[in-house]
Parts: C-alpha cells; sequence; structure tokens
C-alpha cells in the first residue's frame, strides 16, 4: 500500500508540472489584471497620473446609472440571439445535414453546407460587421433589393431606428454564431451510433421524433458546451455592436463591454469602466459555475 | 584550428564594431496619425526625408500610428519610456491638455522665441497650444504648435447648383431657399451621415448661428452651465429640415462615408463635413465640378488648428524635435501643405498653385483672422463626442424632442462643469 502511494503522489507531482506553464499564464494575463482592475474599480483616474481613492462611490454610481441598467437589458435580449436562436438552429441544421442531406446528396454536398455555415466565423468580426454596415444602411443591398422587387413598403432603417436596431445586430450574431454550433454538433452526431438511428427508422420514426428522442438527448454534452461558450459570448459582446451600431442609435443597441470601453478611452473615467468591467466579469463567473455545477449534477445522475 | 580561431575572431571584431557604431549613432523618433494619402501624410514624408539628409549621422526613425491608437492609449505611451523624441497629438482638453497638464510634456515656451514660431503664427493660433496647470486650453504654457488648420464646411455640387440656377448661399435664408429648390426637384439637398461626427458638425454649426462670444467661451472653457437656447434652436432648425424633406429622416442609419458617398456619386448636391475630406474628394470625384461653402453664421465656424506637434517630457532630443517642427512650419512646406490640397496655417497664398489648397487656406485664414474658431462640439466635456452623436440620432429619428434633446445633453454637461 505504501508503495503504490507513493507511486500515485510522484505521478501526480509529475503532472502537475505539466501545469506550471499554464498557470503562469493565466496569473500574468488574467489574474493580476483582474485584481488590478478590481482595485482601480474603487478609485477615480482618468488613465494617466495618480489614481485616487474613491471608496464604493463607482458603485454606487452604477446603481443609479440609467445607461449601464439599459445595457444589462440589452445583454438579456443578446443571449437569445447569441446563444438560444444559433443552438436551436445549429441543432436542426446539424441533424438535416447529418441524417438527411447526407444521405440523400453525399457527403460532399454536406460538407459544402457545414464549411458555408462556419464561414463567418472564419471572417474577422470586424470585417463581417463592416459589410452587414453595408448591406444594412438605408441605401444598402436589402433596401435595394426590397424597392427593386417592389416591395417598398419593407424598406427600413435597420440601424438607424432603434426599433429595428437591436434586431438587426441580433440577426448578424445569428448570422456569425450558427456556424459555431452546426459544427460542434456535427462532430457529436459522428459519435452517436448509426444503428440507433436505422432502428428507430425500422420502428417508423419519422425524421423530427429521431431529432427528439435521439439527437438532441445523446448530444447533450456538447449542447453543454457550446450553451456555456455561447452564453460568455453574449455576456460579453463587443466587436458586432463597436463595427455596426456604435451602441446606438440613442444607445439602443449599448452593451456592457461597449459601456467599459467608452468610459475607459473617451470619459476618462476609467474607475468607473473598472466597477462596470468587474460587474460583468462577476456575472460571467457565476453563470459559469451554476451552469457547469448544473452539467455535472446532470452527469452523475446519468 | 588556427583558421577558425582567425574567423572566430574577425567575427567578433566586426560584431563589436558594428555594436559601438550603433551605440554611437543617435536615433531620433518621430510618430504622427496622418494617413499616407492626406495632405498633411504627403507632405511631411517629405519633409521627413530633407530631414534625414541634413542629418546623416543621425538615425532618424518614423512610426505611422492611427488616431485610434494615440486617442486610446496616448497617455499609457507618453508616460513610458517608449514614447519617441516628437509627434502628432490631438489638441483638446481632453487629449493634449490632459497629457500636459499631468506632466508628460516639454514645455514649449523657450523654443516659441528661438525658433521664431511667433513670428509666423498669430496669438489665434497658438489658443490650443497653451493649457494651464488643470489642462483646460487658452492659458498658460505653449505644450505644442500646430501647422495646419481645419474647418467645417458645406461641400457642394456646382454643376447640379448651375443646373437649377441656384448660386452658393450666404445667408441661412439663402440656404434654406436652395434646399427647398432642390426638394422641389424631388431630391433630397442634404447628405448626412447621423451615426458620426456629420450630424454634430450641422448641429454645432447651426448653434453657432445664434452664438456670441460669451457663450462660445463659456462653453468651450466649461465655464459656466450650459445655456441651452442655441442648441435649442439647432435642434429645432435640424427637425424642421427633417420634416421639410431637406435632410433624410434615415441618416440615422448612415455613417460619414455612406453619406459622403451620396455626394461623391453625384446624388446629393450638398454635404456638410471638414477639410479631412479635400483630398479624398480631389481624387474621387471625376464626374462633375464641386466647391464648397462657409455655413453662413455670423462669426463662428466650427474648425480649430490642426493637431499638435508636441514633444514628449522623456524626449532625449527635444533640440532636434524643435527642428522638425520649424520644418513643417518652413514657407517651402506651407507651401508644398497648400499644393497637396491640404488647408496649410500659415502659407504665402500667391505660391499656392493647387485652387482646391489655395480656396481652403484663404478661407482658412479668412476665420481665423476674424478670430472665428468656434471649434467642435464635443471638446469641452470627455466622452461627448459619443453623448452628442447617441441624443443626435435619438433627435433624428423621432424619439426625442428637441427639448429633451437639450435637456440630456445639458445635463451631462452641467454634471462635468459642476465637477471639474
Amino acid at each position: 500500500m505504501a508503495i503504490s502511494s507513493q507511486r500515485s503522489s510522484d505521478g501526480s507531482r509529475s503532472y502537475s508540472l505539466y501545469l506550471i506553464p499554464g498557470t503562469i499564464g493565466f496569473i500574468l494575463i488574467v489574474l493580476i489584471p483582474q485584481l488590478a482592475n478590481l482595485g482601480l474599480s474603487f478609485t477615480a483616474w482618468k488613465g494617466v497620473g495618480t489614481p485616487r481613492p474613491v471608496g464604493l462611490q463607482n458603485y454606487h454610481r452604477l446603481l443609479t446609472d440609467d445607461q449601464f441598467w439599459g445595457s444589462m437589458y440589452h445583454t438579456l435580449l443578446f443571449i437569445v440571439s447569441m446563444t438560444v436562436i444559433p443552438v436551436c438552429i445549429g441543432l436542426v441544421l446539424a441533424a438535416l445535414l447529418f441524417d438527411y442531406v447526407r444521405d440523400q446528396f453525399g457527403e460532399w454536398v454536406s460538407s459544402f453546407f457545414r464549411a458555408g455555415f462556419y464561414l463567418p466565423q472564419i471572417l474577422p468580426v470586424t470585417v463581417a460587421g463592416v459589410l452587414w454596415g453595408w448591406i444594412l444602411n438605408p441605401v444598402g443591398v436589402i433596401n435595394i433589393t426590397l424597392k427593386a422587387i417592389g416591395l417598398d413598403n419593407l424598406a427600413q432603417n435597420w440601424i438607424g431606428d432603434a426599433t429595428y436596431a437591436l434586431a438587426a445586430v441580433s440577426l448578424v450574431i445569428v448570422w456569425i454564431q450558427v456556424g459555431y454550433c452546426l459544427v460542434v454538433f456535427m462532430a457529436g452526431l459522428s459519435r452517436i451510433d448509426p444503428s440507433l438511428y436505422e432502428a428507430a427508422e425500422l420502428d417508423g420514426a419519422n425524421w423530427w421524433s429521431r431529432l427528439v428522442t435521439i439527437t438532441i438527448p445523446l448530444l447533450a454534452p456538447e449542447i453543454f458546451v457550446v450553451v456555456l461558450t455561447t452564453l460568455i459570448a453574449a455576456l460579453k459582446v463587443f466587436a458586432p455592436i463597436f463595427v455596426i451600431t456604435a451602441g446606438g442609435p440613442d444607445n439602443a443597441t449599448l452593451v456592457p463591454s461597449y459601456l467599459t470601453y467608452y468610459h475607459f478611452f473617451t470619459t476618462q473615467r476609467v474607475g468607473y469602466a473598472a466597477a462596470i468591467a468587474v460587474v460583468q466579469t462577476t456575472l460571467t463567473i457565476a453563470l459559469a459555475v451554476i451552469f457547469l455545477r448544473f452539467q455535472s449534477q446532470q452527469e452523475s445522475k446519468e | 584550428m588556427k583558421r577558425i580561431a582567425r574567423l572566430a575572431l574577425a567575427l567578433g571584431t566586426a560584431m563589436l564594431m558594428t555594436s559601438v557604431g550603433h551605440a554611437e549613432q543617435k536615433t531620433f523618433k518621430i510618430w504622427w496619425f496622418e494617413e499616407p494619402t492626406t495632405a498633411q501624410g504627403i507632405v511631411w514624408k517629405k519633409a521627413l526625408e530633407e530631414f534625414k539628409t541634413k542629418h546623416p549621422d543621425i538615425n532618424v526613425s518614423f512610426e505611422q500610428k492611427t488616431f485610434q491608437q494615440l486617442q486610446a492609449s496616448g497617455g499609457m505611451i507618453l508616460n513610458s519610456d517608449q514614447a519617441p523624441d516628437v509627434l502628432e497629438y490631438n489638441k483638446g482638453n481632453a487629449t493634449a491638455g490632459l497629457v500636459a497638464s499631468q506632466g508628460l510634456l516639454t514645455n514649449l515656451d523657450d523654443y516659441v522665441k528661438k525658433e521664431g514660431w511667433d513670428k509666423i503664427l498669430n496669438e489665434g493660433d497658438f489658443v490650443l497650444s497653451r493649457y494651464d496647470e488643470k489642462g483646460i486650453y487658452g492659458s498658460g504654457p505653449v505644450w505644442g504648435v500646430s501647422v495646419f488648420g481645419e474647418y467645417v464646411s458645406c461641400f457642394y455640387n456646382i454643376d447640379m447648383f448651375e443646373k437649377a440656377g441656384l448660386k452658393p448661399p450666404t445667408t441661412l435664408e439663402e440656404w434654406v431657399a436652395d434646399m427647398e429648390a432642390f426638394k422641389q426637384k424631388g431630391l433630397t439637398p442634404l447628405a448626412l451621415g447621423a451615426i458620426d461626427t456629420s450630424g454634430q458638425h450641422l448641429l454645432a454649426s447651426l448653434a453657432y448661428t445664434k452664438a456670441d462670444d460669451a457663450w462660445v467661451q463659456n462653453y468651450q472653457g466649461l465655464k459656466a452651465p450650459l445655456d441651452g437656447a442655441p442648441y435649442l434652436y439647432a435642434a429645432q432648425t435640424l427637425l424642421d429640415w427633417v420634416k421639410k424633406g431637406y435632410i433624410n429622416k434615415d441618416s440615422t442609419g448612415m455613417k460619414d462615408p455612406d453619406a459622403a458617398l451620396l455626394f461623391t456619386s453625384g446624388k446629393a448636391p450638398m454635404y456638410v463635413s471638414g477639410t479631412w475630406n479635400l483630398g479624398t474628394f480631389a481624387s474621387t470625384i471625376k464626374d462633375f465640378e464641386w466647391g464648397q461653402f462657409v455655413i453662413p453664421t455670423p462669426k463662428y465656424s466650427v474648425g480649430s488648428t490642426g493637431n499638435l506637434w508636441v514633444v514628449p517630457k522623456g524626449s532625449k532630443n527635444p533640440d532636434l524635435a524643435a527642428e522638425w517642427i520649424s520644418l513643417t512650419l518652413s514657407p517651402k512646406y506651407q507651401a508644398e501643405l497648400g499644393n497637396a490640397g491640404g488647408v496649410p496655417i500659415a502659407a504665402d497664398l500667391s505660391v499656392i498653385t493647387n485652387p482646391i489648397g489655395k480656396n481652403a487656406a484663404a478661407v482658412f485664414k479668412q476665420i481665423s483672422d476674424k478670430n472665428g474658431l468656434g471649434f467642435y462640439p464635443d471638446w469641452p466635456v470627455p466622452g461627448y463626442y459619443d453623448v452628442l452623436n447617441q441624443k443626435d440620432t435619438g433627435l433624428f429619428q423621432g424619439s426625442l424632442t428637441a427639448e429633451q434633446f437639450v435637456e440630456q445633453i445639458k445635463q451631462v454637461y452641467d454634471d462635468t462643469q459642476e465637477n471639474q
């Protein structure tokens, strides 16, 4: 017994060596800046000079800042467009490509569509954002097309009118996100035993029942991962907003990350920006922890 | 073995000599963020070559930066040992004023006399060079020098005006009449990008039609709570223009380049923006004649002396930095700036042959001579640029009334004014 415990502790010691580079990286790139940010959130600082301690003043200000609460509300809506909708569309598309298109039209056609849906993920967000800015602006492709086919009434000021701006930006985000969900789900589907589908088909199960009874339950691990990663992405969404609407019109698409950026670089309220970032990070970590707990509970039940 | 040893010795000596050589050669670093295609970018590049030829013993190193880079992290760079010897920096309380008040720049007062800059520039040209200990412009030592000017005007399509039998306006009433005439022909007269700067520039230009000296000084100097009357007039006028179809309501979905495209492609007869468009318009507009008229105000125009050459506190070569500034301010490069289509601050107009640069330099001189530079509307308050853009779009899209608009921008202004 003594020998085996020695071995196992030697083993874990040698394995722990592998963790050193990652740990150093984490401490330098994540932990120290986060602690510095936390420290700054209790100060008033213009970005140069010496920060002046102000206690909880920045957090107090947060509570009454309409811009901040507006941005938090928009985050909830972005969770829908970055997580809920892409995951649902991704699931249906993955099952369709894997289970139907591949069988009917062959592997090549299925791969072609998969690559096509994944393309927006490869494109830098800024490039995609500028392109969509052109497409969605009042003299952009969408309105030109609608007017050309006589649907003038449907032409809108997509990104310049508060009624549509959030939906328009969400559309771009869904377009970007679907590919990520689809590729992960298709990879997951390839490990499901095909005989399950064959048996279900022989029993007369249609495509929808196969999706609900086989695909979704067996893809649960992938769904968890995708939901968690897209949820985190939704909580810190910045680039599409920055490029397409700059938080406008009249703050209709403002999100916490953009508000942080705004205060950090333009109003010189670095301490206040740090406080927003602290709240945002805390929320993200809390959600991630809850989610991972839930996932491990589910796994232990199985 | 002997041969290898000899080779190693030779290599070693060579390396040692090179490193000694490098150590002896002084390095002089210059940064600017003007794009290479702009008048400043073109002319300063030429000046840089001359500077290098004059100083063969110095390693002159130039780095192209972006406006955003310096806007976002200029203070941190100036606070580090990575700062260059001389760099272009954005003027204003929140930028040059802030870093000057934090002791990050070299006081240039002695050089003003020594290099004779006070003979070339008038006191008005130095207004944005001076910052007090709080970082407020207008008084205190000279912390930077501008060698060019800029102003907002209305670009217009001369062909469309002539075809419609119209003349560029000299009063606000004439301007409205011109717009009405185009509207009657089924055209939207004024292209506007309300997401970007042109919305707030038009708004401020209209506010300046109702502004006197005291208002401008109080507003830009954060000297009193905001007197909203000129802005209320401007907002009401803009709403009226949107209602009458002089400006498209959908401008809220357009950025400056989208609106500029409507003008450069001949779809809109007018576009309000700054002289920074001159170079691009000169090279892209081929199908029609174009010109610019100053927005008819009693005195003030949106505009300012250009960005500043500043010398960081840590510069090891302030004398060379001053020499560089003098070079770009010399008659030769001032004339070159005008000939490249830019707005020189102190050029002899008779030697400028490019009609675009000649006109721009003349207009700038006219505004500057009557002390009519009203500056930009976002200057007094850090972050006001975004506030004005956001609230402009609210006004244009109808979610804010003119009164609400003024109330909301006043709130942010007064907050800063009170807490300065």
